[in-house]
């Protein structure tokens, strides 16, 4: 176990340290500068060169590489070179929205993909599953944006219940606001992701109802159910906890589209509008965030597998 | 992550065509009513107002963009002088009660209002207005439009109420440069590269919160020297997306909405919740010509391709607008109606570009941020195949345009929106994207600046006007139209050119 965490730790410094290039090195493949971005359509040529002088953008990548790395390794994301903030603090800032955005997104898939999944597999020759799965089929071709739409349409233009966009200008300092301002996009990216994850459930479920030790369970005299209860759900939950360390990748790209339809003030709508920007530093701060957090995810999946299914463990 | 924004904007445009709320929008203008008397309003009320563009900093000294200038000019930062858009941008006292001219037209001397101060409490004199202008005229300054005071010799302050400029030479466009934010006065000794962070105006508001990426709150400043406004906060949210913008008013969440796509506005038609406004705007939606490349190094080119495109057609697409048939919009002075000059006529286009060596026609590539609706380059691809010219649309994110178009010259055919006020200087710089280079315009526009009266000024300029139009400098496909949606309740909304300022002294809510 400690020479795997260790080899899969070496491998994790590795892929950050890649990951931290490429995002520097594809950034920089953007026509245009921040620059521009201060300076407008009414500066000299001879103006924005002052200005990217005054920004180091002048310097070599290779300088401006270094000395972003050595910023990021002792902790620091760096500035933004449009008006001066922060990027950690405004990462921390937008992970305010994001984070509880992203994890009712998950709740709301995992309370549907779970149960329903579940019963689409025990009930897989009757019409009730195979209507699940075709439920699932559709929630899977609908893109989260037109769910989101719809959604808005109902509940907040012709209903009036939760607001159509927006998150109160407070943020938590006025909790109920603000969770009603995230129900809409929880559901609209939470349905979605579901329906994805539902399938990988039934499946799952699905082989575990076939597999020998259930047979052997049942054979002892349990019933179905509590057989499942007792030892199918372990192990079905190892392939789908792998989705859903896949699916939390897929979910920050989803929660761009979530933030800009209602316009919350996440990490997605900010980092969209800092590329619009070329506020580069930021972005690269904010993406290499991003980036290492699915990395670190991935890498505790891992370990939790190690831990859910003993049987990896010995197979090392 | 770049290609999912843009796909998103279509699914959302197909929803509400799928929808049935496009189509034809309500003409006509609808009128605000008179603000009740005080002891009506609900003086402790926050406005919520929706924005479209979000600043990137708050340093308005140093960044360009109008998005500062809509937020930050009148509300919290004032000039000497500043104008009346309800009065065709007429310049009006500010900070500086009255002015006058030398005979000799070189020196200004304004009279400053008494008891102004800023936001910190102390007294705004002449020596702040001096030290302000200096910055703009210093040698190596870093404001954004410091070649609009290019002009001004010496700030001087004779006594504390009283600010002189001396000019090297006539300029008539100085007042009007003073009531941008070249203007602004700020307190001596402001540090302009912590602006962003500290502003300290002299303005009835105070920026109070900044939540980047979705509002900026301004809060009413209770020490104000002037008028007190009549609401306590205003929060400009800034929606991007138009249905978006549309729900949020729909639903109450915003009392007043900006820049409402007037295909859009049928959602608001017979709402007697809702009062539509309709005003003028500076947004010139440009059609730009490579002039130095061939072919548009031929006139005949340029003026075949102004007459091939039915300006009303293109009008119809973005769903309100203006035909003007040059850059200059009504409520400019030297304003006239130039349509006449390369009135559509596609045959006639088919002919000049016969003559001009191309009878098969010719294929040409326009450049075009991809913020502005899709339907007006459809239009101008329908439109210019009737001429012969095969059109291919390339959309661009505006930062590639910024460069590509802009600062590398790299474009045949270029769309933009030249939002700015009077900006006919862009007609008189060679080097400009357009490579419009024409000897006696350039003429006219600088005598128009040494210009002795206002009326010499605005013939010289009408004739500026004219002679691209003419010359065919580039097209002008159509003046934008304000389109602001109003929560009934809600009383003296800026109506005219709000994207270029937004005064909120007047915005009041009722009880």
């Amino acid at each position: 176990m400690t020479l795997f965490v260790l080899r899969r730790a070496g491998l994790l410094v590795v892929s950050l340290l890649v990951a931290s290039l490429l995002v520097f090195v594809l950034l920089r493949l953007l026509p245009g500068d921040v620059a521009a971005t201060i300076g407008g359509i009414q500066a000299s040529p001879e103006q924005l060169a002052a200005i990217r002088a005054g920004l180091g953008l002048d310097r070599s990548l290779a300088v401006q590489y270094g000395d972003w790395l050595t910023g990021v390794l002792r902790g620091d994301f760096g500035r933004s070179q449009l008006n001066g903030t922060s990027v950690s603090a405004e990462l921390a800032a937008k992970l305010e929205v994001t984070a509880p955005l992203i994890a009712g997104a998950i709740a709301v898939a995992v309370a549907v993909a779970v149960p329903l999944g579940t019963w689409a597999a025990v009930r897989h020759r009757g019409w009730a599953g195979g209507g699940i799965s075709a439920l699932a089929q559709i929630g899977i071709a609908v893109p989260a944006l037109w769910l989101a739409l719809v959604l808005v349409l109902v509940f907040s233009v012709t209903l009036g219940w939760l607001p159509a966009q927006g998150f109160p200008v407070d943020g938590w300092a006025e909790p109920g606001a603000a969770l009603e301002s995230l129900v809409l996009p929880w559901i609209a990216l939470g349905l979605t992701e579901g329906a994805v994850l539902l399938r990988f459930v039934r499946s799952a479920v699905l082989g575990v109802l076939h597999s020998d030790y259930l047979r052997t369970a049942r054979a002892k005299g349990l019933t179905r159910t509590r057989a499942l209860l007792r030892h199918g759900f372990r192990n079905a939950a190892v392939p789908v906890v792998s989705v859903l360390g896949l699916q939390l990748a897929t979910l920050v790209v989803g929660t761009i589209v979530i933030e800009r339809v209602f316009t919350l003030p996440g990490v997605g709508s900010m980092l969209v509008t800092d590329v619009g920007n070329r506020d580069l530093v930021k972005v690269q701060g904010e993406v290499f965030a991003v980036v290492a957090a699915v990395m670190l995810i991935g890498f505790a999946v891992d370990l939790v597998h190690r831990i859910v299914d003993p049987r990896l463990q010995e197979a090392r | 992550m770049r290609r999912l924004l843009p796909a998103a904007l279509t699914a959302v445009a197909l929803l509400l065509t799928a929808c049935g709320t496009g189509g034809t929008p309500q003409a006509g203008t609808a009128v605000q009513a008179a603000t009740p008397p005080d002891d009506q309003l609900d003086t402790a009320a926050t406005v919520d107002v929706r924005l479209v563009l979000e600043p990137t900093s708050l340093n308005i000294f140093g960044t360009s963009g109008a998005a500062l200038d809509q937020i930050l000019l009148d509300n919290v930062y004032q000039g000497l002088v500043t104008i009346d858009t309800n009065a065709n941008d007429k310049i009006v006292p500010a900070l500086a009660t009255s002015w006058e001219t030398s005979p000799d037209g070189l020196t200004y001397t304004f009279h400053l209002v008494r008891g102004a101060k800023f936001h910190d409490g102390s007294p705004l004199t002449s020596a702040d207005v001096v030290w302000s202008l200096q910055q703009q005229i210093a040698p190596d300054s870093k404001a954004v439009y410091s070649a609009n005071f290019a002009t001004i010799d010496t700030v001087t302050a004779p006594d504390p109420a009283t600010v002189q400029v001396r000019l090297k030479q006539r300029d008539s466009f100085l007042l009007w440069n003073l009531t941008q934010r070249g203007g602004i006065v700020y307190k001596q000794g402001t540090d302009f590269a912590t602006l962003d962070g500290a502003e300290n105006g002299s303005g009835p508001f105070t920026v109070a919160q900044w939540n980047r990426g979705s509002s900026i709150t301004l809060a009413r400043d209770e020490n104000y020297w002037g008028a007190k406004p009549k609401v306590a906060k205003v929060v400009f949210h800034y929606i991007t997306e138009q249905n978006a913008a549309n729900n949020a008013q729909l639903t109450g969440q915003t009392d007043i909405q900006t820049a409402v796509d007037p295909t859009l506005l049928s959602a608001f038609a017979g709402n007697s919740g809702f009062a539509v406004l309709k005003g003028t705007t500076t947004d010139k939606f440009t059609l730009a010509f490579n002039g130095t490349q061939a072919p548009f190094t031929d006139p005949a080119v340029r003026h075949a391709i102004r007459q091939a495109i039915n300006k009303q057609d293109v009008i119809r697409a973005y769903g309100a607008g203006l035909a003007i048939g040059s850059a200059v919009p009504p409520q400019d002075p030297w304003y006239e109606d130039l349509t006449g000059i390369d009135a559509y006529n596609p045959d006639n286009a088919r002919k000049l570009l016969a003559d001009a060596g191309f009878p098969n026609g010719l294929s040409l590539t326009l450049t075009v941020p991809s913020i502005y609706p899709a339907a007006i380059s459809d239009v101008l691809v329908s439109n210019l195949k009737q001429a012969g010219i095969t059109l291919t649309v390339q959309p661009v994110e505006f930062q590639t345009w910024l460069t590509k178009v802009f600062q590398q010259h790299d474009f045949q055919l270029s769309l933009v929106d030249h939002a700015e006020p009077r900006d006919l200087a862009n007609y008189t710089k060679p080097g400009y994207y357009f490579g419009y280079d024409d000897k006696q315009v350039q003429d006219w526009y600088a005598q128009a600046r040494l210009a002795a009266t206002d009326a010499e000024r605005d013939a010289l300029l009408k004739r500026v006007g004219r002679q691209i139009s003419e010359d065919a400098a580039t097209d002008w496909l159509l003046l934008g139209q304000a389109s602001t949606v109003v929560r009934t309740g809600v009383y003296g909304v800026p109506q005219n050119e709000t994207s270029n300022r937004f005064n909120l002294s007047t915005v009041a809510v009722a009880k």
